[in-house]
């Protein structure tokens, strides 16, 4: 086998595995696995809802900022 | 009469009880007026998506009565509870009670958004925590309350201890490690595959150059990342010039490390980077292992606190006024209502009636007290409304002196080196010893330092302590997934090692050894009884023998009669009037009193029942010994455990229980610091105090390990090491046969990664070793131990 071809792979596959490794951590991180259950029962709610109170959050954050 | 659903709880009731709600062409119906309001301020806030979402479920209506929650709003209650986050938001931790379901997260989240000034609400489904974010000039926290209380929960706020964040990061913190740690070294693990089939085929320079590279990224991130914790370890133990095995561990994995990187640049010889990887990725499981199972003390006061007062009622003015307990000045007149716990050592000055000790003497009986009589802070008042004088302040009260000791009692809880310690310190130096000597062996006889430096790096790595590093935790840690199920409850992994070296075996009488209670163990009529009679006049006393009857009584189903002008009279009995006649019921002194003869002699209590001045019946009670304190005394005496009984009752109580269950070593008259001082005076012996009460914390907390019964107090609960959560003495014997069964598998542990070492070892010292028999007897050692390790459930499966 050429060895430009098994580097490639190598390097290839490690990379994608390095993203979804940053990925999983980055979960862990920000407290996404803490609540195992609100993983399994949000998905009720999953929606424009959630993006919209997002949104509102932000906006709130700005319009309240006590100075 | 047809059952209907409420609209918002969708509990069932009877259709006419119901409030009927008509909402243009929708008719509702509602169980109380509480439903209907809640019902009503969601659809008109445009939550009624709640009810879809609830589906079938039900929930408990809410209920009205609440504390004016403007309280909330104090000073005081900020600074404990309300913390400001770095954008200037307030910030606070509740705990909402009356959550059922995913829908109710999400109504509490909807309604606590739509309120002006919420910036953010986090609710977990988990546990029903919430934190709150809010901007403070334009909503304040008790408009946040109110508006939970308003759809029909409530909430509480709680400290989030730094004690059980720190807890929660450093697990996390060991999380993430431990998964770049696996990742890396399952992609090793492949590469690796390779390596070793080209290392038996033949494979050219140029491929191998490239698997190396590959392999050395994938181990850096380990070794540094996963690793850490090792060098972190390595470093304190060279300061305080201690070998530990963290030294081993890093030093080996950091020479292998930088070795394959000479190799790899050098391209010669083989790389070891699997086997880098695979001695963190290993150790870092054990270490997690023992984090995962570990309990930290200071968590523990914090509940404690939490069983302190922290208001009393002081007579002000002619006024009573909630103040703080640390305001209260000796000499100040305290208020005290039953129910209520004091605060505060004192005298009574008005008010006559029982106070319940047992939390501090153990004694089961409620103490009767009048004027001038002592009141200690933390009995509990049980049935009459006190005026007292303050005697001490808050900080010299008993009580709270009792907690400071306790505080100092804990963080200097006797710990003994676990064998495992002990084991690897010496281990390990004796492995830096080797691989160096082999090192210059090979080198004196001419090898060239290229192999001699292989050589020697195989040794460390061939010693690797996985299998030493997984046999306790491991073993452990089954030790407490079978003690759980069986109701013993294990508070650390550590703790299953101390007591299978358990020497003295301390127990506690009211409660441990005996159930606690009285019970009806005879009883004889000389007439036919009225029981309903009995059992209303049982009824009116909350005396324990009067209870213990009240509840032989029950058992027959019996109806309690209606009965007049009930008296009581303190240490006698109770007597009342029933159709005109007058009946009497207590002790042998009272019915003399009352003119009947009684010649009635036993060494248990005695309760007498009369009528008219006539003897109906008397019962004998007696606080029996629970089951099974035969076999765990044979147990104990079979395995060379001494046995004491230390008791704050009475010396002819205690010797009586004593005889009984053939105990010869006893104590008497004993007070909680007393009881600490046994444990203190037996330090030489590793000891295990069993206890329930108040009075015992101080013991439980001094001993080796203390253990609490389930029913026992929540502080000897919080306090001790092991909690039986069925209150049975089978299950303390099962915990010794438990902590015992671990902890020789956890020897077998060491002795199989020991002997392993001693096969290896030479083999790496005479140069056999090459990557790929490290790699599998390293594997190989560390399933053997988790292998040996499940065997500790087999015993418990038959």
């Amino acid at each position: 086998m050429n060895s430009g071809i098994v580097s490639m792979m190598l390097g290839v596959s490690l990379f994608l595995g390095a993203i979804a490794l940053a990925g999983v951590m980055w979960a862990i991180k920000s407290g996404q696995f803490d609540d195992e259950k609100r993983m399994m029962d949000s998905v009720h709610d999953d929606g424009e809802d959630a993006l919209n109170e997002a949104a509102e959050i932000e906006r709130r954050k700005k319009e309240y900022k006590p100075e | 009469m047809s059952k209907i659903e409420c609209s918002h709880c969708h509990l069932d009731f009877d259709e006419e009880v119901m409030i009927k709600d008509e909402d243009g062409e929708n008719t509702y119906f509602f169980c109380c007026t509480g439903c209907q309001g809640v019902f009503h301020l969601l659809s008109d806030s445009g939550l009624d998506g709640f009810y879809d979402k609830l589906g079938s479920k039900k929930l408990t209506a809410p209920t009205h009565t609440f504390e004016d929650s403007s309280s909330f709003d104090s000073k005081t209650f900020y600074e404990q509870f309300v913390k400001k986050n770095e954008d200037g938001f307030c910030e606070i931790s509740l705990v909402i009670e009356g959550i059922h379901c995913a829908a109710c997260v999400w109504l509490n989240e909807k309604a606590l958004h739509k309120l002006k000034g919420v910036i953010d609400v986090h609710i977990n489904y988990t546990n029903n925590k919430a934190k709150i974010v809010w901007a403070d000039h334009i909503v304040k926290l008790s408009s946040i309350i109110e508006m939970i209380r308003s759809i029909g929960y409530n909430a509480f706020p709680y400290d989030p201890s730094i004690q059980e964040e720190k807890a929660n990061k450093e697990r996390k913190n060991y999380y993430l490690r431990i998964v770049v740690a696996l990742f890396s070294s399952m992609n090793i693990m492949w590469i690796a595959i390779a390596q070793y089939a080209g290392y038996f085929s033949g494979m050219t320079q140029e491929i191998k150059n490239i698997l190396n590279l590959a392999e050395w990224i994938l181990a850096t991130p380990v070794l540094f990342y996963s690793g850490w914790t090792f060098f972190r370890g390595a470093y304190f133990g060279i300061k305080n010039k201690i070998v530990n095995m963290d030294i081993l561990v890093a030093t080996g994995a950091s020479l292998t490390y930088i070795y394959s990187i000479y190799i790899t640049l050098n391209e010669s010889g083989e790389a070891y980077f699997d086997s880098v990887s695979m001695i963190i990725t290993f150790v870092l499981l054990g270490k997690f292992l023992e984090v995962l199972s570990k309990k930290s003390a200071a968590d523990t006061l914090d509940i404690i606190g939490k069983h302190i007062p922290n208001e009393v009622n002081v007579l002000r003015n002619d006024n009573i006024e909630t103040v703080p307990v640390h305001d209260v000045k000796v000499g100040d007149i305290v208020e005290i209502r039953p129910g209520e716990k004091a605060a505060i050592d004192g005298e009574v000055l008005e008010g006559e009636g029982y106070f319940d000790e047992s939390s501090l003497s153990g004694e089961s009986r409620p103490i009767y007290k009048k004027l001038d009589d002592k009141i200690i802070s933390g009995t509990v008042c049980v049935d009459a409304r006190f005026r007292y004088k303050a005697m001490k302040d808050f900080s010299s009260s008993t009580l709270s002196h009792l907690v400071s000791m306790l505080d100092s009692a804990m963080s200097k809880k006797p710990s003994i080196e676990l064998l495992a310690n002990k084991i690897s310190g010496h281990f390990s130096t004796a492995i830096l010893v080797l691989a160096f000597l082999t090192f210059l062996l090979w080198l004196g006889l001419d090898n060239g330092f290229d192999r001699s430096f292989m050589v020697g790096i195989s040794v460390i790595v061939i010693a690797c302590p996985c299998a030493l590093a997984l046999a306790t935790p491991v073993a452990t840690l089954i030790g407490l997934s079978l003690g759980g199920r069986r109701g013993i409850l294990f508070k650390e992994a550590a703790q299953l090692e101390t007591m299978a070296k358990a020497q003295l075996l301390i127990l506690d009488k009211t409660g441990t050894i005996t159930e606690g209670k009285p019970k009806v163990i005879n009883s004889k009529e000389y007439q036919d009884v009225d029981k309903s009679l009995l059992l209303a006049l049982c009824n009116s006393s909350l005396h324990p023998i009067s209870q213990a009857i009240s509840s032989y009584l029950k058992e027959e189903d019996i109806k309690p009669a209606e009965l007049l002008t009930v008296t009581q009279v303190p240490s006698r009995g109770v007597t009342a009037v029933f159709n005109g006649k007058k009946v009497l019921g207590g002790n042998a002194e009272f019915m003399k009193e009352a003119g009947i003869e009684v010649d009635i002699k036993s060494k248990y209590s005695l309760f007498f029942f009369a009528v008219e001045d006539k003897l109906i019946s008397y019962y004998e009670l007696r606080d029996s010994p629970k089951e099974g304190i035969k076999e765990l005394l044979e147990y104990c005496k079979k395995s060379k455990i001494e046995v004491v009984m230390l008791t704050g009752d009475h010396k002819e109580s205690a010797s009586a229980i004593a005889k009984e269950v053939a105990i010869d070593k006893f104590y008497a008259d004993l007070s909680p610091e007393d009881k600490a001082n046994f444990v203190l005076e037996h330090k030489n012996k590793v000891s295990i105090m069993v206890g329930d009460g108040v009075n015992d914390i101080l013991a439980l907390a001094h001993a080796n390990i203390g253990i609490s019964m389930g029913s026992g107090s929540d502080i000897a609960i919080d306090v001790s090491d092991v909690v039986l959560l069925n209150d049975s003495l089978v299950s303390l014997k099962e915990a010794f046969l438990i902590s015992r069964r671990t902890f020789t598998l956890v020897k077998q542990n060491l002795a199989i990664s020991l002997v392993y070492n001693l096969i290896t070892i030479p083999l790496a010292m005479a140069g056999f070793i090459i990557p790929l028999i490290a790699a599998i007897s390293m594997s190989i050692s560390s399933l053997l131990v988790v292998g040996n390790s499940i065997r500790i459930k087999w015993k418990w499966q038959k």
